[in-house]
């Protein structure tokens, strides 16, 4: 049958739940579909339509292993995001997609991985965190460095707690706070503070262009190679599928040829992100 | 077989295409254009360079996706609105706009096709009339893998003959479109092939510019993406965009939707042409912007059409209408800044 690639599929919002509060809020969104559906890869991303509104491109957290739904942590920020922060359960809201490329978790197996993320660069790189979790005897050791800029900025505070049975957690903020137990700095000083080894070790990270810099500096640093670091780009999107002309870097279309990068394919491409 | 069109025969043609939207170029307001021929006897093929490329009958400069509607408190009904690909020719289309057309094929094409594109596309049938001199001062054709009498993307080829056209049917669409004429055509015998190639062979002596020995701009591009040349080069935009949306291989776009009534909501998702000279373009909703000045995106646009787009069609993005040049209203030319590139030292 053919499909119209523009067109979304409707969806209904089964819950919501405020991860952070105040100006930068972030919400956690969980949909079905009202029909059909797609399956997703780890690092893909959907684009979710707010009717009258328009369009956002939107990184799926939930693991593709989770059937049941589709989970979105969204940083209320423009025109859309604001409206899908309006969302109520029942809300009904167009997603087409899946895009972009994956990360290769399957190639990963039997290695630790390391991930370092930063304020809503934890959603990102969620879906891998929790799969390999669900995979664990597949998988080394699983390690978090996450940092936030105020502890109430840092999402998935729930999850994160249960997680620190399951794997190492490293958690920091920006400035130090008087009930703050652990690290006080940003997320690159962290992983040069806990030097997890890069042996037999995949590192990825995500969060604001500035926080992938400085962490790729530091996982360098501390003698992780260009393609054991693993990143996802953002860059502004329209169509999702490499016509629209306007998230390429050099000759990639982010959206379509990315958003995951090992460091040494991103490095070689114009610093357009 | 090539044929022979009698220029007081033409009219007839167009007459018999009555199953067909005609567009041809005409002079509206002043300004030559592509546009639907309601009066097909007025139709004549003697005209310069179309302000707009004839790009937009199969990529409108705006068009619908679907219409959105809330059918209750919490339900929405979507309609598509594919255009229904309603047999169009068009006539007057210039070589490079041809070839240009097999470009934005490239993109509209592939894995993950884009059904409204394809939609006109494929219902759509290019009669080129080969440049027997160049329609503007600024062609340059030759210089980027085209010729004036190029056949790249078309479905038939005239060549006007003084009082006859010679016609070359390319494709199949075409041989359909000749067929629709029937006796007004006659076989074409060699004296009149020799005619249109010296007209063919003479029209590649009469290009007034040249962007000469750019094979390896491509690469030079590569090593001068952080020098000052871009800032010096885009000192003078004002950003007005024109250089791209006049531009046949151009095909960036916007998507947004359109709001007709806001209880119960119902509206339109419509796409319209868009342009990498707009910081808006590529400004995330953070305010941060990967392009965020003029030199990045003359930058973009140099890169695109003679970098990226060869690294990954291994063809320039440009064919050479120089309307970019033309239209500049601070007079940015594309084959200086070509040629600055090439001669740029490392």
């Amino acid at each position: 049958m053919r499909t119209n690639v523009y067109l979304p599929k409707l969806a209904k919002v089964i819950s919501v739940k405020e991860e952070v509060g105040g100006v930068r809020s972030i919400k956690t969104f969980r949909t079905q579909f009202l029909d059909g559906g797609f399956t997703h890869k780890c690092g893909q991303c959907a684009m979710l339509s707010i009717f009258g509104k328009g369009e956002s491109m939107i990184s799926i957290s939930s693991s593709p292993l989770v059937k049941d739904y589709l989970q979105f942590s969204i940083l209320k920020m423009g025109r859309v995001t604001s409206a899908i922060h309006d969302l109520e359960v029942g809300s009904i809201i167009g997603i087409r997609g899946p895009y972009g490329n994956a990360f290769p978790i399957e190639s990963w197996k039997g290695k630790n991985i390391l991930f370092a993320g930063g304020g809503i660069g934890l959603a990102p790189i969620w879906s891998v965190l929790q799969t390999t979790l669900l995979r664990k005897k597949d998988y080394g050791d699983l390690t978090l460095i996450y940092g936030a800029r105020t502890s109430p900025d840092i999402v998935f505070k729930e999850e994160l707690a249960d997680l620190k049975s399951k794997m190492k957690v490293h958690l920091s903020i920006d400035v130090a706070e008087p009930e703050w137990k652990e690290f006080v700095g940003f997320v690159a000083q962290n992983i040069l503070d806990k030097k997890p080894s890069p042996e037999n070790t995949i590192a990825i990270t995500c969060g604001p262009p500035i926080m992938i810099k400085t962490c790729i500096k530091a996982l360098s640093e501390i003698g992780f190679k260009d393609d054991q670091i693993y990143t996802t780009v953002e860059n502004k999107m329209k169509c999702g599928i490499g016509k629209c002309g306007r998230c390429n870097i050099g000759r990639h279309y982010v959206c379509k040829d990315g958003p995951v990068y090992s460091w040494a394919e991103l490095r070689q491409l114009p610093q357009e992100y | 077989m090539d044929k022979i069109l009698a220029k007081k025969d033409f009219p007839r043609w167009l007459e018999a295409l009555g199953a067909y939207d005609v567009y041809a170029p005409q002079l509206i307001d002043d300004v030559w254009n592509y546009e639907l021929a309601t009066d097909r006897k007025a139709v004549s093929l003697d005209y310069p360079q179309t302000a707009i490329p004839a790009k937009k009958i199969v990529f409108p400069q705006r068009e619908f996706f679907f219409e959105f509607r809330e059918a209750d408190t919490d339900d929405y009904k979507l309609k598509e609105l594919l255009p229904e690909g309603k047999p169009t020719v068009i006539f007057g289309v210039r070589a490079c706009e041809g070839k240009a057309v097999t470009l934005t094929d490239l993109v509209f094409g592939g894995e993950i096709a884009d059904d409204y594109y394809w939609k006109r596309r494929n219902a759509a049938v290019l009669v080129g009339l080969a440049c027997a001199s160049p329609p503007s001062t600024n062609c340059f054709c030759l210089s980027v893998n085209g010729s004036p009498h190029s056949k790249e993307g078309l479905d038939v080829l005239m060549t006007d003959l003084g009082d006859q056209y010679y016609v070359e049917i390319l494709t199949d669409k075409g041989k359909k479109l000749v067929s629709e004429g029937g006796a007004i055509f006659h076989e074409a015998k060699p004296p009149d092939k020799k005619a249109a190639e010296k007209i063919h062979a003479d029209s590649e002596k009469k290009l007034a510019r040249e962007l000469k020995n750019i094979k390896d701009v491509p690469a030079k591009l590569k090593g001068m993406f952080a020098s000052p040349f871009w800032d010096d080069e885009s000192m003078s935009c004002i950003r007005c965009g024109i250089c791209t949306y006049l531009c046949p291989t151009c095909h960036c776009f916007d998507i947004n939707d359109e709001v007709e009534s806001q209880t119960p909501l119902a509206g339109r998702r419509v796409r319209t042409w868009d342009t990498c000279q707009f910081p808006d373009f590529t400004m995330h909703s953070s305010g941060h912007n990967p392009r965020p000045d003029k030199a990045a995106r003359l930058r973009q646009r140099i890169n695109h059409k003679f970098q990226y787009f060869v690294e990954v069609w291994q063809n320039y993005q440009c064919t050479g209408c120089g309307r970019c040049i033309t239209l500049c209203p601070v007079g940015i030319d594309i084959i200086k800044v070509v040629e600055k590139v090439r001669d740029h030292a490392n």
